[in-house]
C-alpha cells in the first residue's frame, strides 16, 4: 500500500513513510500504533480488531464533545455492531471492494483489507482535517453555516423501548403539536441568546489581542471569569461547543425506493403540465408572428438570451454549484461596526441572503408535498358520495 | 387505531424529531446559563451569595478565609500565567498584613500614579466605559475586595499602560494599584468593587500563555490551508487518483462509481428542482402579459422549463440504473449512521473557522432565526414524507372510523397539524 501511494519519488518516500505513519497514528482517534499498521500490511489477524475500531470511530458520527459517551449506552458498542456499522457506512459511501463485505463479523480477520479501506478514505477526501476540525477546542462563539458538520456528529441514536401496541392517530397529532411548541420555544431561547451574545461582545470590545477579532468570545470571557477558581483548565477543556447542535438525522426509511418513485411521478406530472401550457401558446404565437419582419428576429434573440440567463440562475439554485458557493463549516461570530467592507470574513447580510433562498427552496418543497397529499386525499374522498368537505380557511 | 407496526414507526420518527429538538434546547440553555452568568456581577465561585461588606468601612480587614484561593488553586493558576500567581500572592500578602501602601511600590505603581494623572486624556481616546473615580480619592488597596473578584482586575491594564501611551506595558503586569481608580463610586449599598462586564469588561485582558497558544494555533491552521495549494500537493493528488482508480478496477464488480449516499443526495436535489420549476411555472402562468414581448418571454420560459424538466427526468433514470446495479451483493443493509453530506464535500473547505461579521443584535437574531427555520423545514419535510408513506395507504383502505381518520390525516399531511377541515353529511332535503 505504501508503494502505491508514493509513485513520485521512491527514494525519498521510503524514508518519509515511517514518519508519516507515526504522525498518522498520533492524529487518528483511537490511533493504532505503527506496529499495527505494519502487521496489517501482512494481513496479520491480530491487527484486525484495532483497525475495525479505528474505522468505526472515524466513520460513525462522533458525539459533539468527542469524549462524552452516548447517554443511553453505558459501554461502546460490541465488535459485531462496530463491524456492521463500518461495512454499511463504507458501502453507502461507495467503497468498491466486495472483499470487505465478506469479512467475518467477529472482527478477527481482514487487517489488510481494512488498511486498504483506510487508505481509500484518506485518498477520497480530507479525512484528517475533518477529524481535527471536529475535535478542536472552540475558542470563539461559533455558528455552523451548513449542517454538514452537525450531520456528521450527532450522538448515536438512543435505543428506546417503544410501546408496541397500536396507537390512535390522536397520539400522533399530539406529538406533532408538542414538536411545534418545542420549535417555538427554541426560537425564543435563541433570540435571547443572541441578545446576550451581542451584549458580551459589545462590552468586551477592544480587549482581544487579535485586532481582527476585536472582542472576546463567551469562552474567553468565561476563561477570565473562572480563572480565580483555578478552573481555567476545565474551562478550556470543555469549551462549550456551540457549533455542535445536532441536526435531525433521519432514520433510514424502510421503503427506500419510495423516494425515487415520488420524485419521478412529480417530475412527470410537471412535464405534462408544462407541455400542456406551452404547446398551445407556441401554436398561437406562430400563427400571429408569421408575417413579421426581420427586425423582429433581433428582438427574439435578445429575449431568448434573457430567458436563458434566468433559467440558468434557476438551475443554479439546486445544483451543486449553488451549494459549493456557499461557505462551509462553522464560523466565528465577530461583532463589528458596519464599515470594514474589505477584509476577510463573511458578512452576516450575505449569509442571511443565502439562508433566505434556502428557506424559499424548502418551503417550495413542503408546499409541493402538501399539495400532493391534498390531491390524493381529495381523490380518495371523492369516492364516497354524499359528503361535503369544507376545507379550513386558507392562510 | 392505527396498525401496530405503522404506529411503532411513526411514533419512533416523531420521538426522534422531538429528541433532536430537545437536544438543541439543552445546548441552548447551557449556553444561556453561561452567558447570563457572565453578564451578572462576577462573584467568586466559592463565596456564598450574600455580598461582602462594603469597602469604606472595613478597609483594613482581611477578606474571609474561604474566599482566599487555596494554595492548590494557586498552583493551578500557575499553569496559565506566572504573573497571575504573583498577583494573588501579592494580594494575599497585602490582605494578610493589611499594609496597603505596599501595593504602591509594585512595578506598576508608577504606572498607577501616572495613570491617575494621565488617565483623563487617554480616556478621551475612546475607552469610554472605563470609569475612573477621579473625584473619589484613591483609597489605597480596598482590602475587602475579595481576591477572587479582584483577579480579573489584576490583569487589567490601567488605561495609561496601554500602548496608546507608547508604554508597551505587558498585560501580565499585576496592577493592584490601578484597581483603586477602576472602582467607581457605587450608588448602591452593595460592594462597590463588584465587577460587571458592562462597566469594566473593556478592561479585561487575556493571559499571555493563552494568547501565545492561540496565535500559534491560528498560524498552524493557516499553514495547513496554504499547503493545499502547493505543487507537491498536485503530485499527491495524482497519486491519490491513481490509487482510487486501481481500487475501483480490482473490485469485484463493475461499479458505477456512484455511492448510495451520492445517489440519494442527487435524488433530493432533483426533488428540490421539481419544486422550484413548478413554482416558476405557476408564476409564469399566473402573470398577465402586458404586451407581445412579455408573451413571448412567457412562452420561452415555459419551453425552457419543459426542457429542464426532461433533463431532470433523464438524470433520474440514470441514477436509478446506477443504484439498481449496486443493490446486489453481500453488503449488510444496516442503518446508516449519518445522512449524506448535502454540501457536496466542499470544493475548498476551510478548516479553521472563518469570521462572520455582524453589525447589530437584530442582524444576529435574524440570522439565527433563519437558521432555525431552515432546520425546522428540513425536519418537517422529512416527517411529511414519512407520514405520507405510512398514512396515505391507510386512508386508501376503508375501515371503521374512516371519516375521522381521513380528517385527521388531512390535517397532519396538508396543514401541518394546525388546521382541520369539516365534513358534513349531505342529506337530501325533502
Amino acid at each position: 500500500m505504501g508503494r502505491r501511494r508514493r509513485r513520485v519519488d521512491r527514494g525519498a518516500a521510503v524514508g518519509a513513510l515511517p514518519e508519516a505513519i507515526a504522525a498518522l497514528s498520533r492524529t487518528l482517534p483511537a490511533g493504532p500504533s505503527p506496529e499495527i499498521f505494519r502487521r496489517a500490511k501482512f494481513d496479520r489477524p491480530e491487527a484486525a480488531p484495532a483497525l475495525w475500531q479505528l474505522l468505526f470511530r472515524v466513520l460513525s458520527p462522533l458525539s459533539a464533545n468527542g469524549a462524552s459517551a452516548p447517554p443511553a449506552q453505558g459501554e461502546p458498542p460490541s465488535t459485531e455492531a462496530q463491524v456492521r456499522v463500518v461495512k454499511s457506512e463504507l458501502h453507502s459511501q461507495g467503497y468498491p471492494r466486495r472483499a470487505l463485505a465478506q469479512l467475518p463479523e467477529d472482527g478477527s480477520q481482514g487487517s489488510r483489507e481494512l488498511l486498504l479501506a483506510l487508505a481509500w478514505l484518506l485518498a477520497r477526501g480530507p479525512l484528517l482535517e475533518r477529524l481535527l476540525a471536529q475535535t478542536r477546542v472552540r475558542l470563539g462563539d461559533e455558528i455552523p453555516l451548513c449542517e454538514c458538520e452537525a450531520l456528521a456528529s450527532p450522538g448515536p441514536p438512543v435505543p428506546r423501548v417503544e410501546a408496541d401496541g397500536p396507537v390512535d392517530i390522536r397520539h400522533l397529532q399530539w406529538l406533532m403539536g408538542k414538536l411545534r411548541f418545542q420549535w417555538r420555544k427554541l426560537i425564543t431561547s435563541q433570540q435571547e441568546q443572541c441578545a446576550l451574545l451581542g451584549k458580551i461582545h459589545s462590552y468586551t470590545r477592544g480587549c482581544h489581542s487579535d485586532r481582527s477579532l476585536g472582542h472576546l468570545s463567551v469562552a474567553e470571557t468565561e476563561l477570565l471569569r473562572d480563572a480565580e477558581g483555578g478552573r481555567q483548565d476545565t474551562v478550556l477543556g470543555t469549551c462549550p461547543p456551540e457549533a455542535s447542535q445536532p441536526t435531525f438525522v433521519p432514520r433510514i426509511p424502510e421503503k427506500g425506493a419510495g423516494e425515487w418513485e415520488l420524485v419521478a411521478r412529480e417530475l412527470q406530472a410537471l412535464q405534462e403540465e408544462l407541455r400542456g401550457a406551452a404547446e398551445p401558446r407556441r401554436a398561437a404565437w406562430e400563427a400571429r408572428v408569421g408575417g413579421w419582419g426581420p427586425e423582429w428576429s433581433a428582438v427574439q434573440r435578445a429575449s431568448r438570451e434573457a430567458v436563458g440567463l434566468e433559467l440558468a440562475a434557476l438551475q443554479r439554485a439546486w445544483e451543486r454549484g449553488g451549494a459549493a458557493a456557499q461557505p462551509h463549516g462553522p464560523c466565528r461570530l465577530v461583532k463589528s461596526d458596519a464599515g470594514a467592507s474589505g477584509g476577510p470574513g463573511l458578512r452576516a447580510a450575505q449569509v442571511i441572503e443565502v439562508l433566505r433562498s434556502r428557506e424559499a427552496c424548502l418551503e417550495a418543497v413542503l408546499c409541493q408535498l402538501q399539495r400532493q397529499c391534498r390531491q390524493e386525499l381529495a381523490r380518495l374522498a371523492g369516492a364516497l358520495p354524499g359528503l361535503i368537505w369544507i376545507l379550513p380557511p386558507g392562510r | 387505531m392505527l396498525p401496530a407496526d405503522c404506529s411503532r414507526r411513526l411514533v419512533a420518527e416523531l420521538r426522534d424529531a422531538l429528541d433532536a429538538c430537545a437536544e438543541r434546547q439543552r445546548q441552548l440553555e447551557r449556553n444561556l446559563r453561561v452567558s447570563r452568568r457572565l453578564l451578572r456581577t462576577w462573584e467568586p465561585a466559592e463565596t456564598p451569595a450574600p455580598q461582602p461588606t462594603p469597602a469604606p468601612e472595613t478597609s483594613g480587614e482581611a477578606p474571609s478565609p474561604e474566599s482566599t484561593p487555596s494554595p492548590q488553586d494557586l498552583k493551578e493558576l500557575e499553569l496559565l500565567t506566572q504573573a497571575l500567581e504573583k498577583a494573588v500572592r501579592v494580594r494575599k500578602g497585602i490582605s494578610k498584613t493589611g499594609e496597603r501602601h505596599k501595593a504602591l511600590s509594585l512595578k506598576s505603581g508608577s504606572a498607577a500614579i501616572s495613570a491617575t494623572t494621565a488617565s483623563a486624556p487617554s480616556r478621551a481616546s475612546g475607552q469610554a466605559s472605563c470609569r475612573v473615580s477621579e473625584t473619589k480619592p484613591p483609597r489605597g488597596i480596598q482590602q475587602t475586595v475579595v481576591p477572587a473578584r479582584g483577579l480579573p482586575e489584576c490583569r487589567l491594564l490601567s488605561v495609561g499602560d496601554r500602548t496608546r501611551m507608547g508604554r508597551g506595558s505587558r498585560a501580565t503586569k499585576p496592577g493592584p494599584g490601578p484597581r483603586d481608580q477602576q472602582i467607581p463610586p457605587s450608588a448602591a449599598l452593595q460592594a462597590p468593587e463588584a465587577f460587571t462586564l458592562k462597566e469594566k469588561g473593556i478592561l479585561l485582558r487575556l493571559p499571555m500563555a493563552y494568547r501565545k497558544a492561540a496565535s500559534r494555533n491560528s498560524r498552524l491552521w493557516a499553514q495547513l490551508s496554504s499547503t493545499q495549494t502547493s505543487d507537491s500537493v498536485d503530485a499527491a493528488a495524482t497519486a491519490k487518483t491513481q490509487f482510487l482508480q486501481k481500487m475501483q478496477m480490482t473490485s469485484g464488480g463493475p461499479g458505477s462509481g456512484l455511492s448510495a449516499a451520492a445517489v440519494e443526495a442527487e435524488v433530493g436535489l432533483l426533488r428540490t428542482a421539481c419544486s422550484l420549476l413548478r413554482r416558476r411555472m405557476e408564476e409564469v402562468l399566473s402573470a398577465d402579459p402586458a404586451d407581445c414581448m412579455q408573451e413571448y418571454r412567457c412562452l420561452l420560459t415555459l419551453e425552457g422549463l419543459q426542457a429542464i424538466t426532461e433533463q431532470c427526468l433523464h438524470r433520474l433514470q440514470e441514477l436509478r440504473a446506477a443504484v439498481a446495479g449496486q443493490q446486489l451483493g453481500p453488503w449488510p443493509v444496516g442503518r446508516r449512521p449519518g445522512a449524506s453530506l448535502p454540501c457536496g464535500g466542499g470544493t475548498d473547505p476551510i478548516w479553521s473557522p472563518q469570521l462572520l461579521l455582524y453589525s447589530s443584535t437584530q442582524e444576529l437574531q435574524t440570522l439565527e432565526a433563519l437558521r432555525l427555520r431552515v432546520a425546522m423545514l428540513d425536519q418537517q419535510i422529512h416527517l411529511e414524507k414519512v407520514l405520507m408513506a405510512e398514512l396515505l395507504p391507510l386512508v386508501g383502505t376503508q375501515g371503521p372510523h374512516w371519516l375521522a381518520l381521513c380528517r385527521a390525516v388531512h390535517s397532519l399531511l396538508c396543514e401541518g397539524g394546525e388546521r382541520f377541515l369539516t365534513v358534513l353529511r349531505d342529506e337530501p332535503a325533502d
